[in-house]
């Protein structure tokens, strides 16, 4: 309860510094809109930013989705051959360095103008740096226990399930935590070209007829799934991991 | 009866290439407690992993009551317990001492792990996590479950190097009534050389690397009141012990 006040209070500060700052300075509302008219624009188009929120989270998560599944099966091919690394990481690494909105287009010719683009967008963002956590953990096994696997003649498949599996789960919810801001984050950046549909699209064409106060209100419900997406994730983590250590 | 005989072992290291046993002759009968004692890196461990089939590449003969360490252990006739415990931290202790029949596809017999965990005097912990256990403890289920497979031979790597000097004091006292009970054969690397004469029927001797056999030692107490630190019988054999692995770093 005591923290519920606490965050009431520091959100209402906020707000208050906010709607002082903008009605003080006499900031018009194209450039910098006052709380209240994005908490207006926010109720007069709920229907619209709540339906496109859901196809933007829809497109993230499975972007979300192929990118951990992609990164998790090669970490483990990984595992087992060390030559995988040497083949793959370097266009990873490269696919990396690309800036996402310049590919963007590109994913736009190749997978079309609907959902599918813009799910390849967020797939692309989150796969590196999952990839990387993900292979962290599969470089951080046991080798102590890798031997006593052995000793009992384990298959690869007993070995993947029983062992690898479950060592690298705080390494993978890390990487899902990492990428599941990052998906939306690409979601968005896909919906800017080539759509009429999702959150970044109401963003861009509310910035082009400068209805800066709907611009606001999408930005704050992306926000906000990004934020429900990623504790959904911290649940799911706390229930599964019990047996790491933290420090309270 | 001998039930694993060592002929002629000879063990290159495969990532140095050095020399790590060579020579190597002995034998162990069934259900005797073997010590194998030996000053630092010289081998002790490498001849565990040969007996137990986990490393292969070498030249002479392991025979394990007919069959090759390799066979013997894909028939798990070997049971192991390595210098950590190696307890899966997302599972239980009963889940833990189960996982070789996991790993084996035997039907998990869970009275049976109850009754090796009351055995060892855990039968209390078996849904406690390994994290909420000690050193020791930990250990205890390790041992537990290089058991449950019921194998002829136990292979113990410094099983109580990592436990304070009070607590391997009453391990010791735990792992001969283990081995009492279960009467399996066990062949046991140590470094602590009381640790060996309390525990053992026999102890190998080994020299520096390249290892071979310096003595072989049996170790035999008539009475229950020589198997103690301070008899005169268990100091007479730490003597021998000592002298025989002085002299091999010697020469």
């Amino acid at each position: 309860m005591d923290k519920i006040i606490k965050t009431l209070f520091t959100l209402s500060t906020f707000f208050l510094i906010w709607y002082l700052t903008v009605t003080l300075l006499r900031i018009p509302s194209y450039i910098f809109p006052n709380p209240a008219e994005v908490f207006g624009a926010m109720y007069e188009n709920s229907l619209t930013i709540y339906s496109n929120s859901l196809i933007t989270l829809k497109e993230a998560f499975l972007g979300f989705l192929i990118a951990n599944l992609i990164s998790v099966s090669i970490a483990l091919g990984i595992a087992f051959n060390k030559n995988i690394e040497n083949t793959i990481m370097p266009f990873a690494i490269t696919l990396k360095t690309i800036p996402i909105i310049a590919l963007t287009p590109l994913l736009v010719v190749w997978f079309g103008p609907g959902e599918y683009s813009k799910t390849a967008t967020a797939a692309l963002i989150c796969f590196f740096p999952s990839l990387v956590n993900v292979l962290r953990g599969v470089k951080s096994l046991d080798r102590d226990l890798v031997v006593f696997f052995k000793a009992y003649s384990l298959s690869k498949i007993q070995l993947i399930k029983m062992l690898i599996i479950p060592s690298i789960l705080p390494y993978l919810f890390a990487a899902l935590k990492i990428s599941s801001s990052l998906a939306i984050v690409g979601a968005l950046v896909g919906e800017f070209i080539g759509t009429n549909k999702g959150l970044g699209f109401l963003i861009i064409s509310n910035y082009y007829t400068l209805n800066t106060p709907y611009v606001f209100a999408s930005i704050i419900a992306s926000s906000l799934i990004g934020i429900i997406f990623y504790y959904a994730i911290h649940l799911v983590e706390k229930r599964i991991i019990t047996w790491t250590v933290t420090i309270d | 009866m001998v039930l694993i005989r060592v002929d002629n072992l000879e063990k290159y290291y495969s990532n140095s290439g050095l020399l790590a046993v060579k020579n190597l002759h002995f034998t162990i009968e069934r259900g005797e407690f073997v010590s194998i004692v030996g000053p630092f890196g010289c081998g002790k461990t490498s001849i565990l992993n040969l007996i137990g089939g986990i490393t292969d590449n070498y030249k002479g003969s392991i025979r394990i009551n007919n069959e090759s360490p390799s066979e013997a252990r894909k028939k798990r006739k070997i049971g192991y317990c390595f210098q950590k415990p190696n307890l899966l931290p997302w599972l239980n202790v009963l889940d833990n001492v189960l996982l070789p029949q996991k790993i084996a596809n035997i039907r998990e017999d869970n009275g049976k792990a109850i009754e090796l965990l009351k055995m060892v005097g855990l039968r209390d912990c078996q849904s406690m996590k390994p994290y909420n256990l000690s050193g020791g403890m930990q250990q205890l289920v390790s041992i537990t479950r290089s058991l449950i497979l019921d194998p002829e031979i136990l292979l113990l790597d410094e099983p109580l190097s990592s436990i304070d000097e009070i607590n391997r004091s009453k391990m010791q006292l735990k792992l001969l009534e283990i081995h009492k009970r279960t009467k399996k054969t066990t062949v046991m690397i140590t470094h602590s050389i009381n640790e060996a004469v309390f525990l053992s029927d026999k102890i190998i001797v080994l020299t520096p690397r390249p290892a071979k056999v310096k003595k072989i030692v049996n170790i035999t107490f008539l009475q229950r009141n020589e198997r103690t630190f301070f008899s005169k019988k268990f100091i007479n054999y730490l003597k021998i012990i000592k002298k025989e692995l002085k002299n091999g770093q010697n020469n």
